[in-house]
């Protein structure tokens, strides 16, 4: 049941299909592209189980029961565990869970056995006519024909289901194995291809499959309908507020050690705080952090970021287990970047969402705004669908955040007495005035939380359509970041200063810069992280779903669109 | 969806005992000598019994994992205590 390692290589040679894959390819095309050509895998509650229940078949167990053992058929000669076979000629390889054969045909005839697979499947037995699934029969018909292939008679094949401890007994029947050929070539074929099949069609398999999340078949499947009148609600097949969340370490010269199963944050031996290993989605040092090999090697294990953050807040870099795997996507990327029209189309999108947000933004939250303004970024967001260039949309952009950040102080509510929140325009490097400093810290997170999205569904952070690339800048992170700027920092640090989250005491002025004390930077990543958990109502797939989830998706979207299969890339503006 | 769980275990040998509670920690919070609150996926509740049935001795060890509901309908509040108030513990980001 581990993911396969090595996956079909360049050039015409396929590799040898492991049975277990032209199982998933019975059950969908799209799955098995998935985890076959693009090298992507997903865990959910029925592959753990399954794993679970094959490392058992897997190995001979370490402690024997104090009942002893003998239940085992008498008559069996062969009871073969994990055999590993593959057929060139067959074009197939698969590790069978058990082979048994049994003493009354053994050595009837000469130099030939019969003997029979036997495959192991979590949960109880299917009540179907045929006993189990297409995609397991056939697996298992796979399993035959190897066997077959060595010189054994194998007329019939066992699936043993674990949950109802019941065996079914396969018949390698002429229609069963024409149905198996049938399926691996069709499954050669697809291997060709460089794109994956589409998704099935309101699919009562999707829900329970675990590439769902990424594979979004009904969002892509709608995507690429053209609507003309009432359009279907998507079902909703992500969960809304099931992630992982991230651990910030900020408390200079703290040690970052592996406890077990949890991660234990040490301060001169004193134990400040632990953290689940399965509840972290990444790891977040600001400053000098002192983090161990074990850490840093379980946490690359586990495909869990970690990232290098200066004590102010500036993005240094992350560290990441290995490359994703799926290469023709960062193919299409570099391609897609190459090419000044795609650039220029996705960039005005990217430029209109952003305005579109930071005007409904405005109108939300402003006592009283200018309808000059709001008008005047309505026209903005028309002139950047229409701009001729990077460099005048650039222009339009700029002219757009000016507008809008002339009425932001408008948004705050009146502070306590003394607290300077004088906003008056953007300003940085360093930061003048407090809200200024927390919009300068909640933008390097967001783009920090872009860059390790992006990494993570396999794009380069590095190479963007909008931002150019220099160096060390995450140009994609930046480019998807833009139309969540005003939706999830700006309307952090709004949240954080109207509730009285943030407060005078919180901020220190040295020569005309301003710093957020660790006290306050901590408020105000709670409130940012808060804001990033929160449900909204998917814009275009009209579902409940938290910010964090959005990213993933909108980046996954962009895949979709990059590898052409959806006509283009659904912007993120709410209402 | 996640879902809220009770996790309590006796268990009959020191060694063992320690296992358990050290595996435990991985995946909830240490309520009560033996006892833990869990907030779980499903797919975590797979990895927890997987981890614990590598551990425990079939014949000597009981672990209880009681199921208090999805995590939307707070069933903690349902849950009253008595004496020394019991903190339960939220889910949120970790800041240190």
């Amino acid at each position: 049941m581990e993911p396969e390692s090595q996956g079909p290589s360049s050039g015409s040679d396929i590799p040898l299909l492991p049975a277990r894959m032209v199982n998933e390819f019975a059950y969908c095309p799209r799955l098995a592209y998935f985890e076959w050509v693009d090298g992507e895998f997903a865990d959910n509650a029925e592959t753990t189980e399954g794993r679970f229940h094959h490392r058992r078949v897997d190995q001979t167990p370490l402690r024997k029961s104090r009942k002893v053992e003998d239940d085992q058929p008498s008559e069996a000669t062969i009871h073969q565990r994990s055999v590993w076979l593959s057929s060139e000629r067959l074009g197939v390889t698969a590790k069978i869970d058990l082979v048994e054969g049994d003493a009354a045909s053994a050595g009837l005839a000469e130099g030939t056995q019969t003997v029979v697979p036997v495959d192991y499947k979590r949960g109880k037995r299917p009540h179907t006519t045929q006993g189990a699934w297409e995609p397991e029969l056939v697996q298992l018909c796979v399993q035959g024909l190897l066997l077959r292939e060595q010189g054994f008679t194998c007329e019939r094949g066992v699936l043993y289901f674990v949950g109802s401890r019941e065996r079914v007994e396969v018949p390698f029947d002429d229609e069963l194995i024409t149905r198996t050929r049938e399926l691996l070539d069709g499954m050669r074929t697809m291997t060709q291809a460089t794109v994956a099949p589409p998704p099935l069609v309101d699919s009562p398999k999707c829900p329970r499959c675990s590439l769902v999340g990424l594979c979004l078949p009904d969002e892509v499947g709608w995507l690429r309908a053209t609507h003309e009148g009432e359009a279907p609600a998507v079902r909703k097949l992500i969960p809304a507020n099931d992630d992982a969340l991230p651990l910030y370490v900020q408390t200079p010269g703290a040690k970052l050690g592996k406890d077990g199963e949890c991660l234990k944050v040490k301060d001169h031996d004193e134990v400040i705080g632990e953290a689940r290993l399965v509840e972290t989605s990444q790891v977040v040092l600001y400053g000098a952090i002192q983090v161990s090999t074990q850490v840093t090697q379980e946490l690359c294990k586990r495909g869990i970021p970690l990232v290098y953050c200066s004590s102010g807040g500036w993005f240094y870099g992350m560290t990441t287990g290995l490359l994703h795997k799926h290469v023709e996507l960062r193919r299409r990327q570099y391609a897609a970047a190459a090419d000044r029209e795609r650039c220029l189309l996705l960039a005005r999108r990217f430029v209109q969402a952003k305005i579109a947000n930071c005007r409904t933004l405005l109108r939300r939250n402003h006592r009283a705004a200018p309808d000059t303004v709001i008008q005047e970024l309505k026209c903005d967001q028309i002139q950047a669908g229409v701009a001729e260039s990077l460099e005048s949309l650039l222009g339009t952009e700029g002219t757009a955040a000016r507008r809008y950040f002339s009425e932001f102080a408008g948004m705050l509510k009146e502070a306590e007495p003394g607290a300077r929140f004088d906003f008056d325009g953007r300003n940085r490097r360093p930061p003048r005035d407090p809200v200024n400093a927390m919009l300068s810290l909640l933008y390097s997170m967001l783009a920090r939380e872009w860059t390790v999205t992006l990494q993570s569904v396999g794009l380069d952070p590095y190479l963007g359509f909008y931002h150019q690339p220099r160096y060390g800048r995450p140009a994609l992170a930046l480019d998807m970041m833009e139309e969540f700027r005003p939706l999830i920092a700006d309307s952090a640090v709004l949240t954080a200063i109207n509730n009285g989250e943030i407060r005078t005491s919180d901020w220190i002025e040295r020569m005309g810069s301003v710093t957020l004390t660790p006290d306050g930077r901590c408020r105000l990543i709670e409130t940012y992280e808060r804001r990033m958990g929160q449900e909204i109502t998917h814009p275009v797939f009209g579902y409940q779903i938290s910010y964090r989830r959005v990213l993933e998706v909108q980046a996954r979207l962009l895949g979709r669109y990059l590898l052409g299969e959806i006509p283009e890339l659904p912007p993120f503006t709410t209402r | 969806m996640r879902r809220h769980y009770l996790v309590t275990y006796d268990i009959c040998d020191a060694k063992r005992l320690r296992r358990v509670f050290k595996t435990m920690k991985g995946f909830g919070a240490h309520l009560q000598l033996s006892v833990f609150q869990c907030d779980l996926p499903d797919i975590d509740v797979v990895r927890m019994k997987a981890a614990l049935t590598e551990i425990i001795d079939q014949r000597e060890d009981q672990v209880l994992i009681i199921d208090l509901g999805p995590t939307e309908s707070h069933p903690i509040k349902r849950i009253e205590s008595m004496g020394i108030k019991a903190e339960w513990e939220e889910r949120r980001a970790r800041i240190m």
